[in-house]
């Protein structure tokens, strides 16, 4: 509001000063401040001579073959840390530290580089090693059970391809067919069916939650782990949130089919995540995916579809292409995460995916609570008890998925 | 150390690697016997320690690329020289630039006078780590003072570290004053605090001294210890033989002389003992990360300095500049001062390959305590001297390690070049 300082209107001219550089000012001297800082260093006598202590850490490993073992290392420190040993078993092995082709033994601030150690390992037979830094200091590595890691290769990806196909595409379209059946039901019912697949995503949105944390530990201290996760999970909220209101800022409210989308959509950066923990299971030498752990996510996953289709059993049905568009969204993502988890693998990118999936979940869950309370009673215990079921089936069918 | 000479090192490696280079001329297969015999720890002990950045692995035929064990690269600091530490004797007369040092007389008393000041230096451990220490006069381990049995040893003690310190000898010291512990005579010498201790040079045999500080841990690890060498005085041996032998039967005038003869050989200002070749080595290990484990194990301090530099673990090996074995010449006898100063680790322990030597349990009896062994172990603290006799070997590498393989892959390590 105008007010008035003496027949002044500050508010065009505050001090008298034009609007844009009212606007730049406080940058301006915060600039000279924060210069003035770093000329007159008045913190300098408070500052021992302490150092800042090397963070380095090693993100993971690859074993390209018989004879050799890679480090993955990143130097999180603002300071270079040189690598000038390092220990396989206990033991002083020789080895090379890589960066960009070249050997080094100084790896720069924020920088990341290969440990390339010849040794003849034994499939299975965990390995300890140690980077010795130039000051002492200790980086410990396990290699728990060393397998060979498959590499990039045509294979490779076809093999992914057909277990994103069989965990995520399958089971989801498979889940999709109880569509007919879901509308053949009252409204009661139909609540208490929707109500259930939010079920499905509140459990999905709590496993792949934990998940990211657990993955954030192993993110390099630099990129702040924990905190990227909390950013992937509000934003991805609030991404889609802000998305779903201009969609719907016509008719006030998402239509069911917008909603439908945005399950599929949550759905797929969730598969996504599960397609990474695949591929990069791949990547370090895990291959264990066994039938049984393929069975065990397609029962997981088949759980997905009637939480994508829920949302669109009342008024038209929609064309076919939607269907195959929405399982599409929903389970094709498991292939790509596979392919990225497999080749590209880092633990900030496998956070922050499965943040973004939690987030995209949440606001789903958000839209799917207003669709039900428009059209009913939001807390009855029936819906309650769907909801519960909801979170029951995935507790049960999780239990066949432990990757 | 002022004493060492970079410049010496390099051209002792020089001629040691022409030396070896004639020596091994046209004898590969003998070479590769010897090193093939070495196997410790399997494949990987045969293929020795190497300069590992220019060791590609490729060996046993390019099959395959299995790497070898050891440190990689060369020690780049300068301040102390393992090979120069194994021979560096503190007599008084004679000794390091950087220990003052004299000998004088108070009426028939000899005084063997010392300084040693006590520092905080960095040292290098294995190539490219350093390690904060705390020595005596800026070395790891500190000066080897070298005196004869009834001497006085006197050491003015200035402590120019951070912390507080104390020397302790393991000498029989009938004065508590003496003994370098907080709670008697001086206490623990704050810094740039300065006392005179004294202490008769006895029992003969090799001895050891360390700080005495809490926690005692931190300051002995830390490398706050050192040799003392009580060589046995010739003519006391022959006035009272059975203190030093550990025998109850008729002294026959034979056995006497055996025994004067021994302690001749022993005493460093006779010339019986030229015929022996004398070295000191300190069992040692750095514990880098502070999580009471050593990183690094070494005799005299740095990992593998004994070692071979370079190898492709087919009996092809080069000396490196700093790590390079012990060059010994086969037909002198070789004595070893060995002191266990581990710290974390219960024991250490010596064993030598393709040979078994006599053993001296603290060198205080002039007949060996244990005969023809090939290793011997050791607690902290306790110390011996072995006598190795490689007259019949013929020349190449001879290793010897701890016999914690352990030990021995994280440093302690090393061969002599038998010439």
């Amino acid at each position: 509001m105008a007010r008035s300082d003496g027949g002044t209107n500050t508010v065009n001219k505050p001090f008298g000063l034009p609007r844009w550089v009212a606007a730049i000012l406080p940058i301006a001297l915060l600039a000279l401040v924060i210069a003035g800082f770093f000329v007159a260093t008045p913190f300098a006598g408070l500052q021992g001579s302490g150092a800042p202590l090397p963070d380095v850490t090693v993100t993971h490993h690859t074993i390209p073959n018989d004879d050799t073992i890679v480090l993955h290392v990143v130097n999180n420190g603002p300071e270079d840390v040189t690598i000038s040993q390092v220990l396989v078993g206990d033991a002083y092995w020789n080895h090379q530290v890589m960066q960009g082709g070249e050997e080094v033994r100084t790896i720069g601030a924020r920088e990341s580089a290969q440990v390339v150690i010849p040794y003849h390992w034994n499939p299975g037979w965990d390995l300890e090693t140690a980077l010795v830094l130039n000051d002492g200091t200790t980086i410990h590595h396990t290699i728990v059970a060393p397998e060979q890691s498959p590499g990039v290769s045509g294979d490779v990806l076809w093999t992914l391809a057909i277990i994103g196909l069989f965990v995520g595409v399958i089971p989801v379209a498979l889940g999709m067919l109880w569509f007919p059946f879901m509308q053949s039901m009252s409204d009661r019912a139909l609540h208490a069916i929707l109500a259930f697949s939010v079920g499905i995503l509140v459990f999905l949105a709590f496993d792949a939650g934990f998940e990211a944390f657990e993955i954030a530990e192993q993110v390099p201290g630099a990129f702040e782990g924990q905190l990227l996760v909390v950013l992937g999970i509000l934003g991805a909220l609030l991404i889609v949130q802000a998305v779903t209101k201009w969609k719907s800022s016509g008719t006030g409210t998402p239509s069911g089919l917008w909603i439908a989308y945005m399950v599929a959509l949550g759905i797929g950066l969730h598969n996504l995540a599960e397609g990474l923990a695949i591929g990069s299971a791949f990547a370090i030498g895990r291959v264990s995916l066994g039938a049984f752990l393929v069975v065990g996510f397609m029962l997981h996953n088949v759980t997905e579809g009637p939480a994508v289709v829920a949302p669109v059993t009342r008024g038209s049905r929609p064309s076919l292409g939607h269907f195959m568009a929405m399982g599409a969204l929903a389970g094709i993502p498991v292939i790509f995460g596979g392919w990225i988890g497999s080749f590209a693998f880092s633990p900030t990118l496998g956070a922050l995916f499965l943040a973004i999936g939690v987030g995209a979940i949440l606001q789903v869950v958000w839209e799917i609570g207003g669709l039900i309370s428009r059209n009913g009673q939001l807390g009855s215990s029936l819906n309650l008890l769907g909801f519960l079921a909801g979170l029951v089936v995935m507790y049960a069918t999780d239990l066949l998925v432990v990757l | 150390m002022p004493s060492h000479d970079y410049k010496t090192a390099g051209a002792m490696t020089k001629t040691l690697e022409e030396r070896l280079v004639g020596a091994l001329k046209g004898e590969s297969i003998d070479r590769r016997t010897v090193l093939g015999g070495l196997g410790l720890a399997g494949a990987a002990g045969i293929a020795g320690f190497s300069g590992g950045a220019s060791a590609d692995g490729d060996h046993g035929g390019g099959d395959s690329h299995h790497g070898n064990f050891g440190a990689v690269g060369e020690y780049s600091g300068n301040q102390f020289d393992p090979h120069e530490y194994l021979y560096q004797f503190n007599t008084g007369y004679d000794g390091q630039e950087n220990v003052t040092q004299e000998v004088y007389m108070e009426g028939d008393q000899r005084i063997r006078r010392f300084e040693l000041n006590a520092v905080d230096i960095e040292i290098e451990i294995a190539p490219g780590i350093t390690f904060s220490a705390w020595s005596y006069n800026g070395q790891v381990p500190g000066p080897t003072l070298r005196v004869t049995e009834g001497d006085i040893i006197e050491v003015e003690f200035t402590n120019l570290g951070r912390h507080a310190h104390t020397i302790h000898p393991h000498v029989k010291n009938i004065n508590p004053a003496m003994d370098g512990i907080p709670t008697n005579g001086p206490g623990v010498l704050d810094t740039g605090e300065s006392y005179t201790y004294r202490w008769k040079a006895q029992p003969c045999g090799v001895q050891f001294y360390h700080c005495h500080s809490l926690p005692l841990k931190e300051h002995i690890h830390r490398g706050l210890y050192g040799v003392i060498i009580v060589d046995p005085d010739p003519e006391r041996v022959r006035e009272n033989p059975r203190d030093y032998i550990n025998y109850d039967g008729p002294m026959t005038d034979d056995l006497v002389s055996q025994l004067v003869t021994k302690a001749e050989s022993r005493n460093h200002e006779y010339d019986e003992g030229e015929d022996v070749n004398e070295m000191v080595m300190v069992m040692n290990g750095f514990d880098t990360n502070f999580d009471g484990d050593n990183e690094v194990y070494a005799a005299n301090t740095r990992a593998f300095a004994y070692g071979v530099g370079d190898t492709d673990g087919k009996g092809n090996w080069e000396p490196g500049e700093t790590k390079r074995p012990i060059q010994v010449d086969g037909q002198q006898l070789q004595r070893v001062y060995l002191v266990n100063a581990i710290e974390f680790d219960a024991i250490n322990s010596f064993h030598t390959h393709s040979n078994f030597f006599d053993y001296y349990d603290h060198g205080t009896m002039l007949t060996p305590t244990l005969k023809t062994v090939d290793t011997v172990m050791q607690c902290q603290a306790q110390r011996g001297i072995l006598e190795i006799d490689y007259s019949d070997h013929e020349p190449g590498l001879y290793m010897f390690h701890a016999h914690q393989s352990e030990f021995a892959e994280l440093g302690w390590m090393s061969f002599f070049e038998v010439v």
